[in-house]
């Protein structure tokens, strides 16, 4: 009988029943997984399939993401080198047979909204597949775990919203990245090696969001995470990304993580959060009381827990740098008066707000528009929450943040409205749906006043910062580029490589952007970005040419 | 309203050569592109010398014209490794390109074109499967030969493009983003754009498939036609791919770059958005080009792509327009036929040189704009 151990270059590691490559490794104290071309080290960044800098070879395969595939007896997993020799690898295997969906309602993203959304859209009739990146559907926010009972309220109600949606018939099928969104719309996808091809009627793109980090000198070493990647390693794999952890940025996440991570047994050495108090913004404060009581007295139950424990929350204070020393990492804050503050640690989480998943949204041509308030692409929608292309919907914060209550009553919304285009249930009365929807909007406009959560402009002053995480383009390099290649943030990649990576410039281009739009003297719209381009995801060529045999059986 | 000496519309690969070459010799030179679906900046970097099958199947009419141009495309090349040595490193690489064979007639296609192109000067030999596996060992088993095009290469487009960029910005060029919508001569160059009025002594056209409209009130009919087209680029790899490959029936180029990277494109055709959009990308292309080299390559399955793009391509009768319009010597043509990339520099030259008054009428007259005057 085979037990629960790998193999990492070599050495044996022990896993636990449903934990992730990431989550094994980081619990045997190991943080970096791969090398880049310039030879630095790289490990769990984003903890959510989207960085690309967890990078390991499993079985002679390389690239694969350690954060995204689950551990599994007996793998040869070793470090990823920059250059995989072509000759090592395993010939192509003969890919298990496609699948050819064709439902009444596709939902892209199995979390809050997506959920919501099954729910409903099954509920008046229409048949529903819902496509999740993750092995478990629940989403970011409600990070379900494969192998524990819920830790805490929150979890317990994504675990009855995903036992729902089981239920209704809907089918959720995990694993699934979603790599082409073409029109029709059509969407190709690999499981695990398979190709998964979505023809339906209607669909609901639920994509969430991802977080923004704050891009200092030594943000790329391994141990800075996003605070989502250590919530995902503690909630859904039981494991604590480090003994001593700072946490920062802006925002009620990093909060509430700390705790988390505190109640879980971690040392958490400080909590910085770039805003001022609460106290310092006393309408907000009293608007999002008015709008939702029991949120405001979690958050405020959050900061008397923090007190408790013993853990400095300090307003006003941000990142400057993180420097790798012996074993561990030196993070050094500074406070609004200018004081500096160092905390030697082993894991820094950072988060400084939310990107919007919404390349399959872009790609498919749905309108956007710029939010300067929140830094990202908000997607116009009508009531029904349809986009400007026809029987596209969007829900959640992939349409522009909003948060998960909203996201659900959107949901709610879109999943009725889709199966009624689909010929399931009439058209109904949405009053009581966007008064709902209405007051958690209000209460994520006075929240998120009371946080700092517009993009901060980088220290111009710290030029090797890295910008572009995977091709190591330094704030400097994109700086110059500036000079001989304004315009488009699209010549400026080609002037400096930013954004060519495998994160497809997921981190680097909104700052890109930003800077071009700034040099340029013009506001950002959705045009100033990089061109939306498929793959949504890097995708094996020999998944392509799955998908390719598939289709060309069904013409 | 901007006055200038020269006045080069389109700032691509022509454009930018030609401007050097211009300004190298004194001119005031400005250089005003739209900046939008360029075919140089999305250009991938092939090296083209023979035949493209891809090219003879879709336009078997202009067959003739391309295999007379084929000494054009030779001292293209040389063109290339002349301005590397001068301005690069643009990471020119010249072990050749392969066009492989899959079965008895494709091989017998491809002897039959190696002859043709040897009688043109070009320097081709047909590769036997032994032979192949000395230069290529990660080919698919089901390729029986190859024809071995000494002359092909390639070179990194973005490392090219912006060397060439900065050359010209240090010998005082001038840029402008402008999208030229009217043109007409009288005793200067009068050129009308969406922003601003440029004057000048003479113009250079360099705007590819824009050509023939900014030239139709001279009574030109060139007949220059956007082709989008669609490229894909994998994650860097180890892979010893050193040669560009293509394929004696099917449409592809496949390369590897210095980064380790690997390109695949080969002329798949991209959806037009009209001038304002970029073209997008059509699933069956990507379907179809991707798994095409999953089959001629099969090793590189577990290499992931990481983006596709696309952009424009040129074609008009399969021979370059070089040359000054016949009527009107103040407006010189510099279009190359297909594969303007590798054409690129070259006629650039040969147009700079008529501007100067030193056409070299035994290479150029071939390629004059005459062939398409009203």
């Amino acid at each position: 009988m085979s037990t629960n151990r790998f193999f990492f270059d070599g050495q044996p590691i022990v896993f636990g029943q449903g934990q992730s490559i990431a989550a094994a490794l980081t619990n045997a104290g190991l943080r970096a997984f791969r090398h880049t071309a310039k030879g630095a080290h790289r490990g769990m960044f984003c903890g959510m399939g989207v960085c690309q800098d967890c990078l390991v070879t499993i079985d002679g395969i390389p690239n694969q993401r350690a954060c995204m595939t689950p551990a599994a007896s007996d793998l040869a997993i070793e470090t990823q080198v920059a250059f995989p020799v072509l000759e090592d690898m395993p010939a192509p295997v003969k890919s298990n047979p496609a699948r050819v969906l064709e439902p009444d309602v596709a939902i892209i993203g199995g979390g809050a909204g997506g959920l919501s959304a099954a729910i409903a859209a099954r509920t008046a009739g229409a048949s529903v597949v819902v496509l999740d990146e993750r092995k478990v559907a629940g989403g970011q926010y409600y990070k379900q775990s494969a192998s524990q009972p819920p830790l805490d309220a929150q979890q317990r109600e994504g675990a009855s919203l995903l036992e729902r949606a089981h239920q209704s018939g809907a089918e959720i099928i995990g694993s699934v990245e979603i790599w082409g969104a073409f029109d029709g719309p059509l969407f190709l996808a690999d499981v695990a090696g398979a190709a998964l091809i979505v023809r339906p009627k209607t669909a609901i793109i639920a994509t969430g969001a991802y977080e923004r980090p704050r891009m200092v000198p030594g943000w790329t070493v391994p141990g800075v995470m996003t605070t989502g990647a250590a919530q995902t390693l503690w909630r859904s794999y039981r494991t604590l990304p480090g003994q001593r952890i700072a946490v920062c940025g802006s925002g009620p996440l990093n909060a509430q993580v700390a705790l988390e991570l505190a109640e879980g047994g971690a040392d958490v050495a400080m909590v910085a959060e770039a805003a001022a108090p609460p106290w310092q913004h006393p309408w907000q404060a009293f608007l999002a009381l008015t709008a939702d009581p029991g949120l405001v007295f979690m958050g405020l139950g959050m900061m008397r827990n923090l007190k408790r424990r013993g853990i400095p929350l300090h307003h006003q204070t941000t990142l400057q740098s993180v420097e790798q020393k012996g074993k561990g990492l030196l993070a050094t804050f500074k406070t609004a008066s200018g004081v500096q503050i160092s905390e030697t640690v082993d894991v820094v989480c950072m988060n400084d707000g939310f990107e919007p998943q919404n390349e399959i949204l872009r790609l498919l041509g749905a309108q956007m528009r710029y939010d300067t308030a929140f830094g990202h692409l908000r997607c116009t929608r009508t009531a029904g929450m349809e986009t400007t292309v026809p029987n596209i919907f969007a829900v959640g914060d992939c349409a522009g943040l909003g948060g998960a209550p909203a996201a659900r009553v959107e949901g709610e919304i879109a999943g009725r409205t889709a199966a009624s285009r689909a010929g399931f249930g009439d058209a109904y009365d949405l009053f009581a749906d966007l008064r709902r929807l209405d007051r958690y909007r209000r209460f994520q406009a006075s929240l998120w006043k009371m946080h700092d959560i517009a993009p901060k402009p980088l220290d111009t002053a710290a030029r090797d910062t890295i910008v572009c995480r995977c091709e190591e383009i330094t704030l400097g390099e994109v700086m110059d580029g500036l000079g001989t290649a304004p315009g488009h943030v699209g010549t400026l990649k080609r002037a400096t490589r930013v954004g060519m990576g495998r994160c497809q410039g997921r981190y680097c281009g909104p700052v890109a952007t930003r800077l071009v739009a700034e040099a340029i003297g013009k506001p950002v719209e959705d045009f100033s970005n990089f061109a939306p381009r498929v793959p949504i995801k890097p995708v094996a060529i020999a998944s392509i040419l799955a998908a390719q045999e598939a289709l060309d059986d069904l013409d | 309203m901007t006055s200038t000496d020269v006045l080069v519309i389109g700032g691509g690969i022509v454009g930018q050569v030609t401007a050097i070459r211009l300004a190298q010799a004194g001119a005031r030179v400005t250089v005003v592109d739209a900046g939008l679906n360029a075919g140089s900046t999305a250009n991938a970097g092939s090296l083209h010398v023979q035949m493209q099958s891809r090219f003879m199947r879709l336009y078997p009419d202009q067959v003739p014209n391309i295999e007379a141009s084929l000494p054009l495309y030779c001292q293209a090349v040389e063109e290339w490794v002349h301005l590397d040595q001068q301005y690069g490193s643009f990471e020119l690489v010249r072990k050749g390109g392969l066009m492989l064979a899959e079965t008895k007639a494709q091989l017998a296609f491809l002897e039959k074109k190696a002859e043709r192109e040897n009688q043109k000067g070009v320097s081709v030999d047909m590769l036997d499967r032994s032979a192949l596996e000395r230069i290529a060992p990660w080919l698919g088993p089901q390729i029986i030969g190859a024809e071995l095009c000494r002359n092909e290469g390639k070179v990194n487009p973005l490392a090219a493009n912006l060397r060439l960029r900065a050359v010209a910005d240090k010998l005082g060029v001038q840029f402008a983003q402008d999208h030229i919508r009217s043109l007409s001569a009288d005793n200067q160059i009068k050129a009308i754009g969406h922003s601003g009025t440029y004057r000048a002594d003479r113009t250079v056209i360099a705007a590819a498939w824009g050509a023939g409209a900014l030239v139709q009130s001279f009574g030109m009919a060139i007949p220059s036609i956007a082709e989008p087209l669609h490229m894909n680029i994998t994650e860097a790899c180890s892979a010893r791919i050193e040669h560009l490959v293509q394929h004696a029936e099917r449409s592809i180029t496949l390369k590897q770059f210095n980064s380790g990277q690997i390109v695949i494109g080969g002329g798949w055709p991209a959806r037009d958005q009209g001038t304002n959009r970029v073209p997008t990308v059509e699933p069956s292309s990507l379907l179809g080009n991707v798994s095409l080299a999953a089959r001629l390559v099969p090793t590189i399955g577990h290499v992931r792509i990481i983006r596709t793009w696309a952009g424009m391509n040129t074609t008009m009768d399969g021979a370059s327009v070089i040359g000054p319009l016949p009527g009107c010597d103040r407006v010189v043509m510099a279009v190359p036929g297909d594969a303007g990339y590798t054409l690129g520099p070259l006629v650039a030259r040969l147009a700079a040189d008529c501007v100067l008054g030193q056409p070299d009428h035994g290479r150029i007259d071939r390629y004059s704009p005459t062939r398409f005057a009203a």
